[in-house]
């Protein structure tokens, strides 16, 4: 250990550190807990802070460096209890924040950035955040925050951060397009919507000043007095039998409090995806198994006083592999003479464990003569094949738990989970406790986009609990967030269709094979909604879906935004433009004679629900309630300038020969929650002041969730958002809810608010009516905070409450409710994309992305643009760098975020963002789902631009240059 | 992190120089690279701050000394570095690593991808080493060929000759994302030097046409890496001509 002293936000502070400690960890054990882990290789950013005034990466700066400078952290902007810097009230008005996980991070780097440079260009913030690493809000938000920090630091008054109002186009070609910064969404009204006073506003996030001051909220930021460190040992095979382990040496360092593993634990089946009850089977997986199926699955788990001991620990632990022979891709594992990855005795339910294959999943809506027949006598047949890639959902905070008994000796889990009521339900059975004996804690969440709708490290942190009867953490470091935790499914789909002379669609049959890694965790479930998604966005008479899900060595496939409908509207959409090229249409105009509008059936979803296919009446079919297609199309068209494609200086810039320009297209459609399954609940309380207590089971990631149910709270109860205060996901406290997933929280959890507030509402009003002397309650309008008669006097909610409480007929205000719908109303998307080919070296670069989306009524414009632009940078990346490569052992080459490479806001393109509203009746306050959609459209757009820009299609995942310069440059064959 | 044993924080050269002859001693320039892999057996840092090595120096617009500690960015503000150089210190490293990151580390582990270097490269740069051996400066491509630096030898600074015209041309997945092939070319009077990343396991200086024997990675196999080495070549001269 050495003494060092340096000035931390301004007080001369001594610190003795060992000498490897990194700046991070010393700064955390300084209670800088803005200063937040998200890789040990600098570049996410999140642990970014000042040192002598520049802006450095703490995670890859050892303490000692920094002996003798300054270190400035975002703690030294939190003076004043209730107020801002102004760099930090621009990042909340901006809707910059998400998570917020890396905010300390960015508001520091806008205070270095404009102490220098008081009036930045968009380059040269770009440029300064290129260290930050955001995979959230997709930059836009992020650079207007930056801008307009900067406005008020120079005494200017930026404009208020609204929606632009966009006339709707209807079929006219319209005027030019709005002119407005793009961080403010274009909204297209419908005449539909009612009016509001907080739903359709854009209120500060509800959790937005602890984030924006670096407080400590999330997982990370509060440890237990005598916490111990949790380490998991990983197999270094991608497939071997664990003959045998040696523990002593490990057991018998000092301060190394217990080591779990296959011998020494229990056995108890389970399916780790976060799903409601009965999760799906099989249930392939053991806490601690006897094999390992591939690199980085677990082996063991250490607990113990320090993390460099657990690690040690780990080192220790001497395991006899007996090495099998391993599979990786999803064709070969199901091929005859694979490897069988499941050949314990003891998994009910893989549909074929000889062949690799956890699922066979059929659907259709005719028998197959008929669909043959569609296919014999179709004018047209075409057939194509596509692959698509392991992606990495790469939220800035890994998976992170923090364990403990309480003094009740109950577990305790605090943990970065989508799903916290699904964890508890099915943690328990592996640690053999009753659910009543588990607490489940969600605080703010680092995000998630699908990979913490998973058990993935309560188990391990309740073995050691209860094990070691002291609290433990454990998180992930980047390189296991890459192999060990979850990954979106790599499929292989073959589409084939049968069209007529003029482009209508006869018979669609898909064929899909799904790679779920070692474990079926959601590949039943993601491969439905595969088939799902690829046959719902355009009305055919004849449509087969059939999936095979097969096991491999490859890390464990899982949720993840979008949740198989990017993989099949990749290839249908790409399908869709080259059946276009084929019978010389406009791709737009193919599928606009096919695309499905308000009232037509969404007929393969009974066949392929999350329960397995049902049998219903005709009446009963889902059908399309709510459709802004055509608007849609006509708004992104129109942004994007779709007829550039047909002007040559355009599409071959003169000056420089080896460039081709083109512009793609492609539709998008999503789901609204899981019909008949999907739940929320929520209760209401009202408080002496008038003001609310919301308590809700959903979960925000950082999506907005909790800000939106506050507005639908408000809204109902004539309040502002500030008098709502939202606590979310605790299973003591909160009521059940199934989890931010499936598109579910504004629709399903909103609901479930609305219902609450409304009979919340019904007390007040009748309250309120004695109050003011009326006969009749339902006269009683809320309003302003206050309850009003129709003569104009009121009363406020304030004089309500204490009346409710301390007056007469005392009673607490309060309701619980609950929502589940037998709908899930699908939202729509126009998703266009502007390319540039290198066609010399097969470089890709997009020009820019424009996507229009019909999400019904968005209840915060702001927060639903931001996830719009968020998840079109993920599918960004999707397109075109994404992809976790292993070598022929199965090891990762490419786990970290360098050479992984997620966009970077440096990298990223313009965007623009439409909202064209449409009324959905079943929604909270007309609202459909909008987190997911925005990750569908983008790599078969880009796809087909550079089919526009070049002619070739190029039909696997990732767009790399070489993949597209193979294809432009075909070799001979040999 | 790597695993570290030690952190020496010498104040002068000789101080420096007698450190980093012990076993297991690394050079500590800004510490960039220090994350990912934990180093088995640990390492003795020797951190070269305080040794004054952070100057850049205009020599009468004709050479440019560049301390070895000037961070990436320090050349990224600098006005009399060439263009091509500053552009490569900004594109080297996202801007929080690039305030960190030094001149002298960047030559010192030979980054194949690094476009800084191939720019350094073509501006005839000659490496300065601080161990008091004969010679002391020695052409960066002697020293990028020789890596890793023997025991007790420390880049100094590198000087490098301004002027001519340049130009930087790389093929790479996304704008920001280093290149998987880079060639960078300067010609001044009638002196026309040519480099490549991505096509050896350091930048390397080459003559059009020249055969070059790139190992592929999942970014861009050999016969890709060749083929961009024939047409980034061709577009880099075609720009100077």
């Amino acid at each position: 250990m050495r003494d060092i002293e340096l000035t931390l936000n301004g007080v001369r502070t001594q610190v003795s550190c060992a000498p490897g400690d990194s700046l991070l960890t010393v700064l955390r054990r300084l209670g800088c807990v803005s200063v937040r882990y998200g890789s040990e290789t600098g570049e996410t950013g999140a642990a970014a802070v000042l040192v002598d005034g520049r802006l450095l990466a703490a995670d890859v700066l050892l303490a000692a460096q920094v002996d003798g400078h300054e270190v400035t952290t975002v703690e030294a902007l939190d003076v004043a209890t209730g107020e801002l810097h102004p760099i930090q009230a621009a990042f909340v008005e901006s809707g910059a924040l998400q998570s917020g996980y890396s905010a300390g991070a960015m508001v520091l780097a806008t205070k270095a950035l404009v102490e220098r440079t008081p009036d930045p260009t968009e380059w040269q913030i770009r440029d300064a955040f290129s260290g930050i690493l955001d995979r959230e809000t997709g930059y836009v938000k992020v650079v207007d925050a930056v801008k307009r920090a900067a406005a008020l630091l120079r005494g200017e008054k930026p404009e208020p951060m609204a929606p632009v109002l966009v006339e709707p186009l209807g079929d006219g070609p319209g005027g030019p397009p709005p002119d407005a910064p793009s961080a403010m969404p274009r909204l297209v009204p419908s005449p539909d919507v009612p009016p509001t006073t907080v739903v359709g506003q854009s209120p500060p996030k509800v959790d937005a000043v602890k984030l924006v001051k670096g407080r400590p909220a999330f997982v990370d930021d509060v440890v237990p007095r005598g916490m111990l460190y949790a380490k998991v040992l990983r197999s270094p095979h991608a497939h071997a039998r664990i003959v045998a382990i040696d523990d002593s040496e490990a057991t018998a360092l000092p301060g190394v409090h217990a080591v779990l593993h296959t011998f020494n634990t229990p056995r108890v089946k389970y399916a780790s995806g976060g799903q409601s009850w009965p999760n799906p089977h099989p249930w392939d997986q053991v806490s601690f198994d006897d094999k390992v199926r591939h690199v980085g699955d677990r082996v063991a788990a250490v607990a113990a006083e320090s993390l460099d001991l657990a690690e040690e620990a780990c080192r220790r632990i001497r395991v006899t592999y007996e090495v099998l022979p391993a599979v990786f891709d999803e064709l070969e594992a199901i091929a005859p003479g694979a490897p069988v990855i499941h050949d314990e005795t003891d998994t009910e339910g893989i549909h074929d464990a000889q062949r690799n294959i956890s699922h066979h999943i059929g659907g259709q809506t005719v028998p197959d003569e008929r669909l043959d027949a569609a296919f014999a006598a179709a004018e047209h047949v075409f057939e194509q094949t596509f692959r698509v890639q392991q992606q990495q959902q790469c939220p800035i905070e890994p998976h992170i738990t923090i364990g403990w008994l309480d003094s009740d000796e109950r577990l305790v889990l605090r943990t970065s989970t989508q799903v916290p009521f699904h964890v508890r339900r099915m943690v328990a059975p592996l640690l053999g406790l009753p659910v009543k004996r588990i607490r489940v804690v969600k605080p703010r969440i680092g995000g998630g986009f699908g990979g913490k709708q998973e058990m993935l490290l309560e188990d391990v942190v309740g073995h050691l609990v209860l094990a070691t009867r002291r609290p433990v953490r454990l998180e992930l470091t980047r390189e296991e967030e890459f192999v060990s935790s979850r990954i979106r499914h790599a499929q292989t789909l073959t589409f084939r269709t049968a069209v007529d002379g003029e482009g209508r669609l006869l018979a669609q049959d898909l064929r899909v094979v799904g790679n779920t890694g070692p474990y079926a965790t959601h590949g039943f479930t993601v491969q439905s909604v595969t088939g799902q998604r690829g046959l719902s966005e355009y009305n055919s008479p004849a449509k087969r879906y059939t999936a095979d899900v097969a096991y491999t060595n490859r890390p464990v496939a899982g949720a993840f935004r979008g949740y198989g409908a990017p993989q099949a509207l990749f290839a249908l959409e790409s399908h869709m433009d080259d059946i276009a090229r084929g019978l010389g249409l406009d791709p737009i105009e193919l599928r606009r004679r096919n695309w499905v509008r308000t009232g037509d059936p969404l007929d393969i979803l009974p066949q392929l629900g999350e329960r397995g296919a049902t049998e219903i009446a005709p009446e009963d079919m889902p059908r399309v309630t709510s459709c802004a297609t055509d608007e849609c199309v006509a708004q992104a068209r129109r942004a994007i300038g779709w007829e550039r494609r047909t002007d040559p200086a355009w599409r071959q810039p003169p000056d420089r020969p080896h460039v081709r320009r083109g512009i793609g297209f492609a539709l998008c459609m999503q789901a609204t929650a899981i019909p008949n399954l999907d739940m929320g609940g929520c209760s209401l309380k009202m408080n002496d002041d008038g003001s609310f207590n919301l308590l809700v089971g959903a979960t925000d990631l950082g999506t907005g969730a909790d800000t939106v149910l506050a507005q639908i709270a408000a809204e109902v109860l004539g309040v502002q958002v500030d008098d709502v205060l939202v606590y979310a996901a605790d299973t003591d406290l909160t009521p059940f809810d199934v989890g931010a997933y499936a598109d579910s929280t504004t629709y399903i959890s909103g609901m479930a608010v609305k219902k609450a507030a409304e009979q919340v509402r019904e007390r007040i009003a009748l309250r309120a009516a004695r109050l003011l002397g009326l006969e009749d309650a339902g006269e009683v309008v809320l309003r302003a905070g206050h309850a009003w008669s129709r003569d104009g006097r009121s009363v406020s909610l304030g004089e309500v409450a204490l009346n409710a409480l301390h007056v007469e007929d005392q009673e607490q205000i309060m309701a619980t409710a609950s929502h589940v719908s037998a709908e899930s109303p699908p939202p729509f998307a126009a998703q266009f994309a502007e390319v540039e080919v290198d066609t010399e070296a097969g470089q890709v670069t997009v020009g820019r992305l424009v996507m229009a989306v019909d999400c019904g009524v968005a209840i915060n414009p702001t927060t639903a643009s931001g996830q719009v632009e968020g998840a079109m940078v993920q599918a960004l990346g999707y397109a075109l760098t994404e992809e976790l490569v292993l070598d022929e052992a199965g090891r990762a080459v490419n786990a970290r975020f360098g050479p992984y490479w997620i966009f970077r806001p440096d990298d990223t393109p313009p965007m623009e963002v439409y909202l064209v509203q449409t009324m959905e009746a079943s929604g909270p306050f007309g609202a459909k789902s909008v987190g997911e959609i925005a990750i569908d459209g983008v790599a078969p757009a880009v796809r087909n631009a550079i089919l526009d820009a070049t002619g070739v299609a190029v039909n696997e995942l990732p767009l790399t240059p070489e993949r597209v310069w193979r294809a432009l440059h075909p070799q001979p064959a040999g | 992190m790597v695993t570290v044993s030690e952190y020496w924080r010498p104040a002068s050269l000789e101080e420096a120089r007698e450190l980093l002859a012990r076993p297991g001693a690394v050079a500590l320039a800004g510490g960039s690279r220090l994350g990912g892999s934990r180093a088995v057996p640990p390492v003795e840092l020797v951190d070269l701050q305080a040794l004054g090595l952070a100057e850049i120096e205009d020599r009468a617009g004709a050479e440019l000394r560049i301390g070895a500690m000037a961070t990436l960015q320090q050349v990224v503000d600098c006005d009399a570095a060439p263009e091509v150089v500053r552009e490569a210190a900004r594109r080297e490293e996202p801007s929080t690593l690039r305030a960190q990151a030094t001149v002298g580390g960047c030559v010192a582990t030979g980054d194949a991808e690094s476009e800084l270097l191939a720019t350094l490269l073509v501006h005839e740069a000659v490496v300065h080493l601080g161990d008091g051996s004969a010679p002391d400066e020695i052409p960066l491509e002697e020293l990028l060929a020789g890596l890793p630096l023997a025991p007790g030898r420390l880049v100094t600074a590198v000087t490098l000759r301004v002027g001519g015209r340049t130009a930087a041309v790389r093929t790479a997945r996304t704008p920001a994302d280093r290149p998987i092939v880079a060639a960078v070319v300067r010609a001044d009077d009638g002196v026309r030097r040519l480099a490549l990343t991505g096509v050896a396991p350091t930048p390397v200086l080459v003559q059009p046409g020249d055969p070059v024997d790139p190992v592929g990675d999942f970014r861009g196999s050999a016969e890709y890496r060749r083929a961009l080495a024939e047409v980034l070549v061709a577009r880099a001269l075609e720009a100077i001509a």
